[in-house]
């Protein structure tokens, strides 16, 4: 019999807690859709392109922390070349090659060398400033990618058709921007969120030609790609 | 230096006039690869040369020893992981080509403290020659030495130091001790260091030269 009055004792002591977390609303937010279209220097559609969205607005962050995205070395090539993450997440590079690479970054958001790793091995980067993040292998020089390092977490990659849906976005005048590697910039777009509504913003990008870059002491790439020790 | 980096790696050290050794000048050249084992372990492999000159005994150089050495990170190298403290540990066995019965054992104790700029290092080193020739001592000296540096512009540090080789046992110099400024500047693959010491026990000078290329 004296239980219930102590599991009524705890529910009425616990409402207090209760009815602040329900005091407070959600902050206001809507949703953004769209489209991106790549094309080529050239003006040909560049299909299946990894494109990032993301949102700047002023006075919004969140914290990361809590993500590991992954660029693997796979095929003399980084899959994907081109990751989003929230500023204090990290990123993974295994190496999926039965060859060496050597990962590294002279951007000055974050620089590292991974040192040389084999088959099976997997090194972790944690990124703390928010910025752009060219990432190479100081073997191979045709191989490249791009970490965008974002202030929140409202980002997402576009599916093959290009089509993306950012939800959660804050209430207010924010900016959409849209990117993908070798673009000459971002394109952005500025809109007026309202709360509980649904934008749609089609954004164009335009890729150029990849930007030379040096190997990790800054100097040129010696020999052809391809003479490298696998 | 990272996993499965390598590095060449000369020293050039001089004592001139140690008081206490007839006066002896020597001229010490090492030079060896540095081999990344994993992000914070290093191998080396070091080739020893002597150049000395001391009163009444005329001049000498030979190659004087060879051997291995691995120098330990506590923390990750990379400098945006690195915490401001971060300890290394130092050893090395080398056989000694001259004392061909003596082995060298060396170990240091490193602590580097960085603030913004500024660069605080404590090494703690010590030596000692073990001989099986009962006829020959063992030598055992005390190798302390402290700096402080700071970076001036991008990839140029400079800054002081004090340090001293001390005799434990074994020797009849005393070990010498020294003090004068120190720099460091990095470029691509290459570094090269260097420190000015004037004698302030038993030694006139001790300048050094050290430098590294990467590949």
């Amino acid at each position: 019999m004296r239980v219930v009055p102590t599991i009524l004792c705890c529910l009425f002591l616990a409402a207090p807690a209760f009815a602040d977390k329900a005091a407070v609303p959600p902050p206001p937010s809507g949703r953004i859709k769209g489209k991106v279209t790549v094309t080529e220097a050239d003006g040909k559609p560049a299909p299946g392109a990894d494109i990032i969205v993301y949102i700047l607005a002023p006075n919004f962050s969140e914290p990361g922390g809590t993500a590991t995205e992954k660029i693997a070395q796979k095929g003399r090539k980084f899959v994907p070349d081109l990751v989003a993450v929230t500023k204090d997440d990290s990123v993974a590079f295994p190496n999926e090659d039965p060859f060496l690479h050597n990962v590294f970054s002279q951007s000055p958001p974050r620089k590292f060398d991974l040192g040389s790793f084999k088959k099976g091995e997997s090194k972790e980067k944690k990124f703390d400033q928010t910025g752009v993040v060219d990432v190479y292998c100081n073997i191979h020089p045709e191989m490249a990618a791009t970490i965008l390092v974002l202030p929140n977490k409202k980002h997402v990659r576009a599916d093959a058709q290009g089509n993306y849906v950012l939800e959660g976005v804050p209430a207010g005048e924010v900016t959409v921007f849209a990117y993908t590697r070798r673009a000459t910039k971002p394109v952005s777009s500025k809109v007026t969120v309202t709360a509980g509504g649904v934008l749609t913003v089609d954004l164009a990008l335009q890729r150029g030609a990849e930007a030379p870059h040096k190997n990790k002491y800054g100097a040129n790439y010696q020999g052809p790609s391809g003479s490298y020790p696998k | 230096m990272p996993e499965r980096g390598v590095e060449m790696q000369t020293w050039v050290y001089e004592v001139d006039d140690l008081e206490t050794n007839n006066h002896s000048k020597t001229t010490s050249l090492w030079w060896g690869p540095l081999i990344g084992v994993t992000d914070q372990l290093e191998l080396a492999l070091p080739i020893e040369f002597e150049w000395i000159s001391a009163d009444g005994m005329g001049t000498n150089f030979t190659l004087q020893r060879f051997g291995i050495e691995a120098r330990y990170r506590f923390v990750s190298q990379d400098p945006e992981d690195m915490p401001p403290f971060a300890p290394l540990v130092r050893v090395a066995v080398k056989r000694d080509v001259v004392e061909r019965a003596a082995t060298r054992l060396e170990g240091d104790l490193v602590g580097s403290y960085q603030a913004g700029p500024v660069n605080v290092l404590a090494d703690l080193g010590i030596v000692a020659q073990i001989d099986t020739d009962p006829m020959k001592e063992d030598i055992v000296e005390a190798r302390p030495g402290a700096g402080i540096s700071i970076e001036v512009v991008e990839g140029l540090r400079v800054g002081g130091e004090i340090y001293a080789e001390l005799n434990l046992q074994g020797n009849d110099d005393k070990g010498w001790a020294g003090i004068g400024p120190n720099f460091a500047w990095t470029y691509g693959r290459f570094w090269i260091s260097g420190a000015a010491l004037v004698g302030i026990y038993h030694v006139k000078l001790a300048p050094r030269f050290m430098w590294g290329v990467a590949f």
